[in-house]
C-alpha cells in the first residue's frame, strides 16, 4: 500500500477507533487520540518524498495525489500544529463531556487539511475540503450556545466559498476536461478574457473565505471563540492557512501567467490590507480575550493576504514566513486563554486580573507569542513584518505601507490589554485558589513560544523550506541567500552578526526563569498593588485600582465612525430580506384543494398558449 | 433467465389479494407474506438486471400478441435499474414497518400490507410497461393505494390531505387520458415504440398539444410546480413509512413516465428546455418553502419536491453525462430520503402537531435515530464523504459541460438554503434544550435495522462511488438510445 493511503487511512480509523474508545476506556481513548495524529504525522515526515505522486481513480475521476515542496511547508504547519495541540487537547479536555466527538472532529480536519495539501487534483481537493469544513463546523457547535446563529453562519459561509470553488471546478472541467490543478494552470493563459475574470474570483471567493478576507469575515469571530480553545488554535493556526495556501497555488499561479491579472493582484491587496486595519481595530475594541484574538486573526491574515497578494519574491517570503510564524504565536495565545479559562472559568479581561503569579508560565508563553505578534524584535514577527514592509515599498504601495503600519501599531494597543488584562493588575481574592495550569498544557505552549524565539534567531531555518516551494511554484530561486533579499537581514540577519543580540536576549529570559525559580524557594515579600502607603491614603481592601474596563477609550472613540458600519448588519439585512421573499413562496401553497386545482388549469392554460414558443 | 418480467406485476397483484384470505387462517402471515414476496422480486429482479446488463433487454408479451397491438413489458438496464430500486426500497419499507408501533392490530396491519402491494405494483408496472395506456392503468392503480395510504389514519386531517390528492390525481387521469386519445387518434396505436416510430407523422399542433398533457398529467405525479400542492399535505399526513414509499417509489415512477414521454417518444426538443426551466422553478419554490417550514415532515416533503425538481433539470439537461447524474440524483434522493422520512418520523413520534421544535435535545435520548438523522442531512446536502456529494458533483459537470453556467450558480444558492435548513434542525437535535411535553420514542428494532441499512449505504456509496456507477452508466445508455429501443419491441415475433 502507498505511504499517503496509510496516512489518510490511519487518520479516518483513528478518528472513528478514537470516538469509540472513549466508550470504553479513557486512557485508551486519550492515547489513541494522540496517536492517530503523531503517527501520521512522523510517517509523513519520514516516509513521503515531495513531488512524488500516486495517481488513482474513483467515480471514473483520475486523481493524483502527493505533496509539492510548495505544500510541504503548510504540512509543517498543519502537522506540526496538531502534534502539539493534541497534547493541549488531552489535558484541556479531561472532565468535559462529548469528548469523543471533539476528537473525532480534531483528528478528521486534520487529517482533511493534510489530504488537501496531498491533492493534486480539484476533486479530491474539494472533497477534503468539505471534509475539513464540516468537522469544524462541528467543533464550532460543540459548545451548544448560540448555535444556530454563530455555527450557521460559519457553515453557510462556508458553502458559499465551497460552492464557488465547485464551480469554478466545474466550469474549469468542462473548458480543459481535467481535473487536475496542473492543467488548469498550463491551459489557463489561453482562456476567454471572461474566463480570465470568472474563474480566479470564483476561486478567491473560495480561499477569501477560508482565511476570512473582509467582506467574507464576519463567521470568524464568533466560530474562532465559540469553539473550545483547544481547537481555535488549530482552527486559526492552520485551518485558516489552508485559505491562504489554495490563494498561492491557485491565485497566483493563474494570475502570473495573465497581463491583465495585474489590477487583480491589487484588489486582493487592498482587501487585505483592509482586513488588517479593521481587524485590528475591532479586536482592539474587544473586551473578551477569545473575541480579541479572534479578530486578531482576522487582521493578521490581512497581512498575510496582502504579502500574497503582491506576490514578488520577498512578498511571498514574507507572507509564508508570516504564515507559518502565525501558527506559532496565535497557537499559543489561544492555548494560554484556553488554559485561564479552565482554570478561573472566564476569559474576560474585566474580570480576571493578576494572575502573573498564579500562571507564570502561561504568562511567559503570553508574552513571547505577544512580542511575536507585534512584531518586535528579536523575536520572529519581527523579521516577517519587516519583510512585508521591505517588498510593499519595493513594489510602490506606499499607501498600502501605511495601512499595514498602522495596523501593526494598533495591533500593540491589543497585545497590552491581553498582557495587563490577564497577567498584569490588581490580584483579587476571587481568584486567591487559581493555580498554574496543568504541565501538559504548558508544554505545548512554551514548544510553539520557543518556536517563535528561533524563527527569530535563524529565519533561514524556515526560509530556506520556504524558499524551495517558491521555486516549485514558478519562482525565482534566491540563490540560497534567502536573508540577502531584505535590508535588514542582509546588514545583521547574517546569523553571526544577530548572534549576540540573540543571546543577549536569552540571558534576559534566562534571569527570569531564575527569578521565577527563586522566588519559589524564597519567602519574599512583595509589594502589592495595595502597598501604597507612601502616598498617604491606604486604600481600603475592596477598592479597586487598576481598570481594565473602557481600555482604550479616547482611541476608540476617534476610530468609532470606521467600526460603526459592521459588514454584519447588512448581511443580516441580506437575510431577512431573502426569508421575506421565501415567506412568499410558502405562501404559494394555500393548502386548498380548489385553489391547487386551479393551478393546474392555469398551468395548461400557459402551456398551450405558449406552446409554439416552448416546444415549437 | 430466471424468470420473466410479468413475474414483477402477478406476484405482488395476487399477494394484494390473497393477503385477507391468509389473514382469515393464521394472522401474523398477513405481515409476513409481503416480505417473502419483495425478497423473491428483489432477489429476481437484481438476476434479471445481470442477464440484461449482459445480454440486452428482455421484451416480454403479453397474451401473445407481438407488439404494435399487444401490450408488452420491457426489462432494460434502464427500467431494471429503476425496478431494482423500488423493490429495495419497498422491503426497506416493509421491514420498517413490520412493527412500526409495538402492537399494531391486525384489521389496520391487513388493509396497509394489501395497499402497499398495490402501490409496488402499480409503481413497478409503470415502469416496465411498453404500452401508453397500460401505463394508464397502472398510474391509476398507484393512485388508489396512494389515496387510501393517505388516509390510513383515519383522522380529519389525513382525510383532508387524501381528498385534495383525490382532486388532483383526477386532473391527472383525465389530462393523460386526454393526450393518449389524441395519440391514438393521429396514429392508431398505443405501443410506446410504435408511437416514437411514427411520431414524425403527426401534425405539430396535435404532437404539441398531446405532449403538454403528458407532461401536466404526469408532472403531478412527479411533483412539478406549480402541480404539487398535494405533495406537502400528503407527505405529512400519511403514516412515516408511506411518505418514504411515495418519495422513493411513487414519484420515481412519475418522473420514470415523463422520461420515457419525452426522450423515447416525442421528438420534440423544446421539451429538454422546459424541463430544465420548470426543474428549476420547482426546485427554487420548493426550496424557499421549505424554510419556513415549522413542521418536520412537511419540511422533508418541500424537501423532496425540490430533489425532485433538480432530477427533472438533470434529465432536461439531454445528455448521457446529464441522464447518468439524473439517475444518480434519483438513487440517492430515494435513500436518503427513505433515511430521513424513517429517522424523522420517529424523532416526532410522541408529539402531536409534528414541529420542528419538538426534536429539541433529542440527541442524548436517542442517539442512533439522531445520528442517522444527521447523516441524512449531511448526505442530502452534499457533503463529502457522503453518497450524495457525488451525485451533485456529476450533476454539476454534467451541467457546465453544457455551458449552463448560470443555473450551475441559481442550483448551488438553492442548496445553502438547503443546508439552512437541514443544519437548523440538526442543530436543534443536538443543541437545544428538550422539550418538557415530548417523550422520545424508541424505534423498534427492525425499524432500527432498516435505517441502518441505508445509512451504511449512504456512507459505503460515499466512499465507494464505483459501485453504483457502472449500472448507472448502462441504464443511462439504455435510455439514450431511442432507436434501439424502437428496433428491440418491435422486431420481436415470439
Amino acid at each position: 500500500m502507498e505511504m499517503i493511503h496509510l496516512i489518510l487511512i490511519i487518520f479516518l480509523g483513528g478518528a472513528v477507533l478514537t470516538y469509540f474508545a472513549g466508550k470504553v476506556n479513557d486512557i485508551l481513548r486519550d492515547a489513541l487520540f494522540i496517536l492517530s495524529i503523531l503517527v501520521p504525522a512522523i510517517l509523513f515526515f519520514t516516509n513521503v518524498n515531495p513531488e512524488s505522486y500516486i495517481d488513482l481513480s474513483i467515480a471514473g475521476f483520475n486523481m493524483k495525489w502527493g505533496i509539492t515542496h510548495f505544500g510541504w511547508i503548510f504540512s509543517l504547519i498543519v502537522l506540526g500544529l496538531g502534534v502539539i495541540v493534541s497534547f493541549y487537547a488531552v489535558s484541556f479536555m479531561k472532565g468535559r463531556d462529548k469528548v469523543g466527538s471533539f476528537y473525532f472532529n480534531f483528528i478528521l480536519s486534520i487529517g482533511a487539511m493534510l489530504g488537501i495539501l496531498l491533492s493534486q487534483d480539484f476533486v479530491s481537493f474539494f472533497i477534503f475540503w468539505e471534509i475539513m469544513t464540516w468537522s469544524s463546523y462541528l467543533m464550532v457547535v460543540y459548545n451548544g450556545n448560540q448555535v444556530q446563529k454563530i455555527g450557521i453562519k460559519y457553515f453557510v459561509f462556508s458553502a458559499v466559498g465551497a460552492y464557488a470553488m465547485l464551480m469554478a471546478i466545474v466550469i474549469t472541467h468542462s473548458i480543459t476536461g481535467s481535473f487536475l490543478i496542473t492543467d488548469l494552470i498550463a491551459v489557463f493563459p489561453q482562456l476567454s478574457n471572461q474566463m480570465h475574470i470568472l474563474i480566479p474570483i470564483l476561486f478567491l471567493i473560495g480561499f477569501g473565505v477560508k482565511s476570512a478576507m473582509m467582506p467574507l469575515h464576519v463567521w470568524a469571530p464568533g466560530a474562532y471563540s465559540n469553539t473550545p480553545m483547544a481547537y481555535t488554535s488549530v482552527f486559526s493556526g492552520a485551518l485558516s492557512k489552508m485559505g491562504v495556501y489554495g490563494m498561492v497555488l491557485i491565485m497566483i499561479t493563474l494570475i502570473s501567467h495573465i497581463p491583465e491579472g495585474h489590477w487583480f493582484r491589487e484588489v486582493i491587496a487592498w482587501m487585505g490590507a483592509f482586513t488588517a486595519v479593521l481587524g485590528t481595530l475591532w479586536a482592539v475594541a474587544q473586551d473578551d480575550a477569545k473575541k480579541l484574538l479572534a479578530y486578531s486573526s482576522v487582521a493578521q491574515l490581512g497581512y498575510i493576504i496582502t504579502g500574497v497578494a503582491i506576490g514578488t519574491e520577498l512578498a511571498m517570503l514574507s507572507a509564508l514566513f508570516l504564515s507559518i510564524l502565525h501558527a506559532l504565536f496565535k497557537g499559543t495565545l489561544f492555548m494560554a486563554v484556553g488554559a485561564i479559562e479552565k482554570q478561573t472559568g472566564t476569559s474576560n479581561f474585566t474580570e480576571v486580573s493578576g494572575l502573573i503569579r498564579k500562571m507564570p508560565w502561561t504568562f511567559l508563553a503570553s508574552l513571547m507569542a505577544i512580542i511575536a505578534l507585534a512584531g518586535i524584535p528579536p523575536l520572529g514577527g519581527f523579521v516577517g513584518k519587516w519583510m512585508l514592509y521591505e517588498s510593499l515599498i519595493n513594489s510602490n504601495h506606499y499607501i498600502l505601507v501605511i495601512m499595514i503600519f498602522f495596523s501593526s501599531t494598533a495591533a500593540f494597543l491589543y497585545c497590552y490589554k491581553f498582557l495587563f488584562g490577564f497577567f498584569l493588575g490588581q490580584e483579587e481574592k476571587e481568584w486567591a485558589h487559581v493555580k498554574e495550569a496543568p504541565a501538559l498544557m504548558v508544554v505545548p505552549m512554551i514548544i510553539l513560544a520557543a518556536g517563535t524565539f528561533i524563527l527569530g534567531a535563524y529565519p533561514g531555518l524556515i526560509l530556506s523550506p520556504i524558499d524551495a516551494g517558491m521555486q516549485a511554484i514558478g519562482f525565482e530561486a534566491t540563490q540560497g541567500h534567502y536573508w540577502e533579499m531584505s535590508v535588514i537581514l542582509n546588514q545583521w540577519g547574517d546569523q553571526v552578526v544577530l548572534q549576540p543580540i540573540v543571546y543577549a536576549i536569552f540571558a534576559i529570559f534566562l534571569f527570569f526563569f531564575l527569578f521565577l525559580f527563586f522566588k519559589s524557594r524564597k519567602n519574599t515579600r512583595y509589594v502589592t498593588t495595595k502597598d501604597i502607603s507612601s502616598s498617604g491614603e491606604v486604600p481600603l481592601e475592596h477598592e479597586n485600582l487598576t481598570f481594565s474596563q473602557n481600555f482604550f477609550q479616547p482611541f476608540l472613540r476617534a476610530v468609532e465612525p470606521v467600526m460603526r458600519r459592521q459588514i454584519d448588519k447588512y448581511y443580516n439585512e441580506f437575510g431577512r430580506g431573502l426569508e421575506a421573499i421565501f415567506d412568499f413562496g410558502r405562501r404559494i401553497y394555500t393548502g386548498n384543494g380548489q385553489t391547487y386545482a386551479i393551478y393546474v388549469i392555469i398551468f395548461v392554460i400557459i402551456l398551450l398558449f405558449f406552446k409554439n414558443n416552448l416546444f415549437g | 433467465m430466471v424468470g420473466s418480467p410479468v413475474l414483477f406485476i402477478a406476484i405482488p397483484l395476487l399477494a394484494a389479494f390473497i393477503i385477507p384470505l391468509l389473514g382469515m387462517i393464521w394472522k401474523e402471515s398477513v405481515r409476513i407474506l409481503p416480505g417473502l414476496v419483495l425478497v423473491y422480486l428483489l432477489t429476481l429482479s437484481i438476476n434479471l438486471l445481470g442477464y440484461v446488463l449482459d445480454n440486452g433487454p428482455i421484451i416480454e408479451i403479453i397474451a401473445g400478441w407481438t407488439p404494435p397491438w399487444g401490450i408488452n413489458l420491457v426489462f432494460s438496464a434502464f427500467s431494471g435499474f429503476l425496478v431494482t430500486l423500488m423493490l429495495f426500497l419497498g422491503l426497506l419499507v416493509w421491514i420498517y414497518s413490520y412493527r412500526f408501533k409495538r402492537n399494531v392490530d391486525f384489521e389496520p396491519a391487513k388493509k396497509y400490507f394489501i395497499l402497499l402491494m398495490m402501490l409496488i405494483t402499480g409503481s413497478v408496472g409503470i415502469v416496465l410497461t411498453g404500452d401508453i395506456f397500460n401505463q394508464f392503468v397502472f398510474i391509476e392503480i398507484v393512485g388508489i393505494s396512494a389515496y387510501a395510504l393517505t388516509a390510513f389514519y383515519t383522522g380529519r386531517d389525513s382525510a383532508e390531505a387524501s381528498f385534495k390528492y383525490l382532486i388532483m390525481g383526477s386532473l391527472s387521469a383525465g389530462f393523460l387520458l386526454l393526450a393518449i386519445v389524441i395519440l391514438y387518434s393521429q396514429l392508431g396505436t398505443l405501443n410506446m415504440a410504435d408511437i416514437a416510430r411514427n411520431i414524425h407523422t403527426v401534425k405539430p399542433v396535435y404532437k404539441i398539444t398531446a405532449l403538454i398533457f403528458f407532461i401536466v398529467g404526469l408532472g403531478i405525479e412527479a411533483e412539478m410546480f406549480p402541480l404539487n400542492g398535494w405533495a406537502p399535505d400528503v407527505y405529512s399526513q400519511a403514516p412515516g413509512p408511506v411518505g418514504a414509499a411515495f418519495a422513493g417509489i411513487v414519484v420515481k415512477s412519475g418522473v420514470y413516465a415523463i422520461i420515457r414521454i419525452v426522450y423515447t417518444i416525442f421528438d420534440i426538443e423544446g421539451a429538454f428546455d422546459f424541463l430544465v426551466i420548470i426543474g428549476l422553478i420547482t426546485l427554487l419554490f420548493a426550496e424557499t418553502a421549505a424554510i419556513k417550514q415549522i413542521r418536520m415532515k412537511r419540511m422533508l416533503a418541500y424537501s423532496s419536491i425540490g430533489q425532485m425538481g433538480l432530477v427533472l433539470v438533470a434529465f432536461g439537461i439531454g445528455t448521457e453525462a446529464g441522464v447518468f447524474a439524473a439517475l444518480f440524483l434519483m438513487f440517492n434522493h430515494a435513500i436518503i430520503k427513505s433515511l430521513l422520512f424513517y429517522a424523522g418520523s420517529y424523532l416526532v413520534f410522541n408529539s402531536k402537531e409534528k414541529y420542528i421544535n419538538d426534536v429539541s435535545g433529542l440527541g442524548k435520548s436517542m442517539p442512533i435515530t439522531s445520528f442517522l438523522f444527521a447523516l441524512g442531512a449531511f448526505a442530502i446536502v452534499g457533503l463529502p464523504p457522503f453518497a450524495g456529494f457525488w451525485s451533485k458533483l456529476y450533476f454539476l459537470i454534467a451541467a457546465a459541460d453544457s455551458g449552463m453556467i448560470m443555473i450551475i450558480a441559481l442550483i448551488l444558492i438553492v442548496s445553502i438554503v438547503e443546508i439552512v435548513y437541514y443544519f437548523r434542525v440538526v442543530n436543534k437535535i443536538y443543541f437545544s434544550k428538550k422539550e418538557a411535553h415530548v417523550v422520545p420514542q424508541r424505534p423498534t428494532f427492525n425499524a432500527l435495522f432498516s435505517m441502518i441499512v441505508l445509512g451504511l449505504i449512504v456512507i459505503i456509496i460515499g466512499f465507494f462511488p464505483d459501485l453504483i456507477t457502472g449500472i448507472l452508466h448502462d441504464a443511462s445508455r439504455d435510455l439514450m438510445d431511442k432507436t434501439d429501443y424502437i428496433n428491440n419491441v418491435l422486431s420481436i415475433t415470439h
